[in-house]
């Protein structure tokens, strides 16, 4: 081997060996733990597929699944709508949109968790800003952001769609961007409505980034852990506990690796089969 | 070379100023926050047994892993205050690893599991006995109480109940520390104030009974008070204040007041026998099937629903801290809860009821369920349970140890009748009592001076210890402790169920039965006959 080879096979070697270690690994690891009875402090055992089976009648599963599916329908759709609106609202000569732009990107780089607690001081029923706004203007009976299972969602809702509209519009600011201006001048000489060339023109013309857009905010709901954890830890019962932070109970506070190890895989599979029908619809659109 | 001399002359300013400040900290040797601390602190360790530490020790170290509250925070102040004067009297000192309390059970377990061996001394919750023992991962201490070496402490003087969960079997594996319990704190200016109680006797049509012998006359007080403004500020005030969020040790209050509806004494004697029906609370001893679902335990929780709405209807997502602050703030007639309330409420920064402070046992019930009969009992006088709620907090030897001997001295000196009092009526250590040495006479050795000396107004700590004392040496019966292996997860999923039944998403009956399913999964998982053998060791049940 020359000199030269050599000495890129040990600049990529570090690398690879750290994808190995930390991606790899856990992830054939945690397969096989999924086959197993993996509890703390007891001999592991092998069980087949008894894991997968056990969350199809555990009641839990089904619960947090559903309040997933709750969180992914409302945070995806919201954010990706107010994330296009604000794009389309940036695209084009605004006074300070350079200011606004970078204020309204903020949020994006804030750690969930942190926002999680925040959200605590803003949605407190006695003292959050919220409820001293609403009080102010009147309102006798409160809401209560943590004892009520519908507020409570909503309280997740708003500071999840608050932190991750930044991304939608970022995104889709620089897909509107990159649409070529010919197109929308010959638009001009056939039609002067506004939602005409909306729908016909852009929404198609942007459909690739909308549905990229909208598949990684889909994949990013469907793991929903930090927000619900320190905002509302779950509650009220298990309202807000979502499917990710089921696992970290299962996996992390209660030590059953096998049954946990399964469910995310469940996940997997689930997030896989989403995305396949994504990308398919995404190129039949194209042939 | 000018500037180089500039920044000498800077750095060793700086050093003697840094030197200065922290030495103005050090009071005799104590990081204490005054004289008088640093005083009583000093009379403390005099007075303590310092046993014969082995010079062998000199320059050695060993780590105490502990849940994280600072050092002047609960549990973990106490191993900072003390620590200076353990390296006095041995020569050797420890790490303190604080570990936030959401993580405590991940990173200690972990350690044990994978052999890490990072903590030599665990400040452990009493609940993860039952794996500790399990999987054998603790040192027994009865070697140590005849080693000249060793600091002695008193094992008669804490409360049997609490004593047993330093045990397991016959063997001692923790020493003396913290002793949880949870006791009933209520206004006693505005419950004793004759205006309320006419006020009570016109719309309720009887005398208030300020007693509170059981949870019945607990809830009709609470509910004559929600809402009216008893504190005069203008705005309508709370019956209760509870913490019942998810996570935010709603469970605990469960345990505690639905301990007399089901816990019954032994008809025969002793009273406190275990068998199949009495004395039981947690699993069937015989059988290991859950009793969690009882008549009994559903109707404690029906009677927590209603208690729960005779406060703010926020206090279904409190944790702890709010909780408190709502009876510290003076905006709830009454909580019940740990010693940290009654420590708490002598503190002017956080409270405004000092000198207002009543206390009692927890109240009992009279119509508790009998297991063996299936049928709710009428009694003339309240069926009475004792508790110890909570985690008791105390020391435990990792058998990944490195020197134990060292680690045992430590902890015994701690454990020793005048360091473990102090650090009880010094309320900031977070410390609950539990031996005769913390009561008042004829039933200890304390003196309200003491109490007085660390910051107690005289009749709120007579009325704060009376309580614990009552609970932990008067009650005759005792709920028992839940230490087998998996009782954190079942602790975990059965508070998410008693939130769902209290914010009116199942019934009580229903959030029951779920939390009887998952208990048998969970029993199951680990293996039904090792936990029946463990469980019957663990409440002292013979077959």
């Amino acid at each position: 081997m020359k000199r030269k080879d050599r000495a890129k096979y040990l600049f990529v070697g570090p690398g690879i060996l750290w994808v190995l270690v930390f991606t790899v690994f856990p992830l054939l690891y945690s397969l096989r733990l999924s086959f197993f009875r993996a509890r703390l402090g007891m001999a592991q055992q092998f069980i087949g597929l008894e894991n997968f089976g056990r969350a199809f009648t555990d009641y839990r599963f089904w619960s947090v699944l559903q309040v997933t599916v709750f969180f992914v329908v409302c945070d995806v759709t919201l954010t990706v709508l107010l994330g296009l609106g604000l794009a389309l609202l940036f695209h084009r000569p605004l006074r300070g949109q350079r200011f606004f732009r970078s204020v309204f990107t903020m949020p994006i780089f804030t750690a969930p968790i942190a926002l999680g607690y925040l959200g605590l001081t803003i949605f407190h029923e006695e003292v959050g800003a919220v409820n001293t706004v609403l009080r102010a203007l009147g309102m006798v009976h409160l809401p209560a952001w943590f004892s009520n299972v519908w507020l409570a969602r909503l309280a997740i809702t708003l500071v999840d769609i608050w932190q991750w509209t930044p991304f939608c519009f970022l995104v889709l600011l620089a897909g509107l961007q990159s649409l070529p201006d010919e197109i929308y001048e010959a638009a001009l000489l056939d039609t002067s409505s506004g939602w005409g060339t909306f729908r016909y023109i852009t929404l198609p013309l942007l459909s690739p980034v909308l549905f990229t857009v909208t598949i990684l905010r889909v994949v990013e709901t469907f793991k929903i852990l930090e927000i619900p954890f320190s905002l509302t830890s779950g509650g009220p019962g298990m309202a807000t506990q979502t499917y990710s932070f089921y696992v970290y109970l299962t996996g992390l506070r209660n030590f059953n690796a096998g049954y946990a190890s399964a469910l995310a895989y469940l996940l997997l599979i689930l997030m896989m089969a989403i995305s396949l029908f994504f990308f398919r619809r995404l190129r039949r659109q194209y042939e | 070379m000018k500037k180089l001399r500039l920044i000498a002359i800077l750095v060793a300013v700086g050093s003697l100023i840094a030197a200065q400040m922290l030495s103005a900290q050090m009071i005799s040797g104590f990081p204490a926050a005054n004289e008088q601390e640093a005083a009583t602190a000093l009379a403390a360790f005099n007075k303590a047994d310092k046993g014969r530490p082995d010079p062998a020790w000199r320059g050695q170290k060993f780590t105490i892993g502990v849940y994280s509250a600072g050092q002047r925070g609960a549990i973990s102040g106490p191993l900072y205050f003390w620590r200076n004067k353990f390296e006095e009297l041995t020569g050797a000192s420890y790490d303190i690893v604080e570990i936030p309390f959401a993580e405590l059970r991940e990173k200690i377990f972990t350690d044990l599991q994978t052999g890490a061996g990072r903590y030599d001394v665990i400040i452990n919750c009493s609940n993860y006995y039952g794996d500790y023992i399990a999987n054998d991962w603790i040192l027994p201490i009865d070697k140590y109480f005849n080693d000249s070496r060793m600091p002695k402490w008193d094992r008669a003087s804490i409360a049997a109940a609490v004593a047993n969960l330093m045990k397991w079997g016959d063997r001692w594996y923790g020493t003396n520390n913290d002793h949880d319990a949870q006791v009933l704190y209520y206004r006693k200016d505005i419950i004793e104030s004759p205006k309320w109680q006419a006020a009570f006797k016109k719309e309720k049509g009887h005398d208030m009974p300020v007693k509170m012998d059981t949870w019945e006359d607990v809830l009709e007080i609470c509910d004559f008070f929600n809402g009216k403004d008893w504190n005069g500020d203008g705005k309508p005030d709370h019956g209760i204040t509870l913490h019942l969020k998810v996570g935010g040790q709603g469970f605990f209050h469960f345990m505690a007041l639905s301990a007399p509806y089901v816990v019954i004494p032994n008809p025969g004697d002793p009273v406190t026998k275990v068998t199949k029906y009495n004395n039981v609370y947690w699993f069937d001893p015989l059988t290991m099937d859950p009793l969690i679902n009882s008549p009994g335990h559903v109707k404690a929780l029906e009677t927590l629903m209603k208690l729960s709405k005779t406060g703010s209807p926020a206090m279904w997502g409190w944790s702890l801290g709010e909780a408190w602050a709502d009876f510290l703030s003076g905006k709830a007639v009454m909580t019940f809860s740990w010693g940290d309330v009654g420590s708490l409420a002598e503190d002017p920064t956080q409270s405004v009821i000092m000198g207002k402070l009543g206390a009692r046992g927890i109240p009992g019930t009279k119509t508790p369920y009998d297991l063996q009969s299936k049928k709710f009992l009428n009694l003339s006088k309240p069926n009475m349970v004792g508790n110890q709620v909570g985690c008791s907090w105390h020391p435990v030897l990792s058998k990944y140890a490195k020197n134990p001997d060292l680690c045992y001295y430590f902890m015994a000196w701690q454990a020793t009748p005048p360091i473990n009092h102090w650090n009880v009526y010094m309320g900031w250590t977070g410390v609950d009592p539990g031996t005769t040495s913390d009561w008042f006479a004829p039933y200890g050795s304390a003196t309200i001076q003491e109490y007085v000396d660390g910051g107690y107004i005289a009749d709120d700590a007579k009325a704060f210890i009376g309580a614990f004392q009552d609970n932990f040496f008067n009650y005759k019966i005792f709920q028992n402790y839940l230490r087998i292996p998996g009782t954190p997860e079942m602790q975990e999923v059965w508070d998410v169920h008693l939130s769902e039944a209290i914010t009116g998403q199942v019934s009580p009956k229903a959030a029951l039965d779920r939390t009887y399913a998952d208990w048998v999964r969970i029993v199951a998982d680990y293996g039904k006959a090792r936990m029946l053998k463990l469980y019957q060791e663990s409440i002292g049940y013979k077959p």
